[in-house]
């Protein structure tokens, strides 16, 4: 297997709905070309440097997984077809991955997806210390 | 007629590759900030000849460019205005 990654880039006023069918359909690929999703990331809504189909936003994922050439195939087939999809590109990332790197790889993003929000919250505790010592002197 | 004499360039320091430089720099198509220094105000790449870049880090670098104009990261071109 070999590990790719995928941008997509879709129509800015995507809804909900047309995304998680989106994302059922790219599962299902993946599930039924025994491929392994390592992450999915929501970009949000960005600006294009140019117009594609008239559009000057959208919406940015970013895919990365490991797979195998058939998949590649099947999800840019059916990327192509999706009329809500404005532009994809797939790049090969790492040309062997084996299960074990795999795995690795995996909890990689599971520790950034941890690290991240504590990343968030340092602002929010830095608050919570000025607060305290009001509340201590109210005690007190 | 004879052609003009060619006019002496002044001597000028060769330039170092950044990324043989500073072997942290990776070049990445979804890092726009470091490769939109190495485009000119219209939008195309800058020869090595003015960046200075290393044969291998310039192919790399023109390769990442043109993905990224790909997925419309980085323009293709930019009018002037």
């Amino acid at each position: 297997m070999r590990r790719y990654e995928t941008i997509f880039i879709t129509h800015p006023e995507v809804s909900e709905e047309e995304l998680s069918e989106l994302q059922g359909k790219i599962n299902s690929i993946l599930t039924s070309y025994k491929g392994e999703l390592i992450k999915l990331d929501d970009w949000g809504i960005r600006k294009l440097t140019y117009e594609i189909r008239k559009n000057s936003r959208g919406r940015f994922f970013l895919m990365d997984y490991a797979a195998g050439t058939d998949l590649i195939r099947e999800m840019e087939r059916n990327l192509r077809l999706h009329d809500r999809v404005l532009r994809f590109q797939t790049v090969k990332v790492d040309d062997q991955v084996t299960p074990d790197s795999l795995k690795a790889l995996k909890e990689a993003v599971g520790a950034e997806k941890v690290k991240t929000p504590e990343r968030i919250e340092p602002p929010a505790e830095a608050k919570v210390p000025v607060e305290t010592p009001k509340e201590g002197g109210e005690k007190e | 007629m004879k052609p003009a004499p060619r006019r002496k360039r002044p001597f000028q320091r060769r330039k170092v590759c950044v990324f043989c430089a500073d072997s942290s720099m990776k070049i990445n198509y979804k890092d726009t900030k470091t490769l939109s220094h190495f485009i000119t105000e219209r939008g195309k790449i800058l020869p090595r000849r003015i960046s200075g870049n290393c044969a291998k880090h310039q192919r790399e670098l023109t390769a990442a460019i043109k993905r990224a104009r790909n997925i419309a990261l980085m323009p293709f071109s930019v009018l002037s205005t």
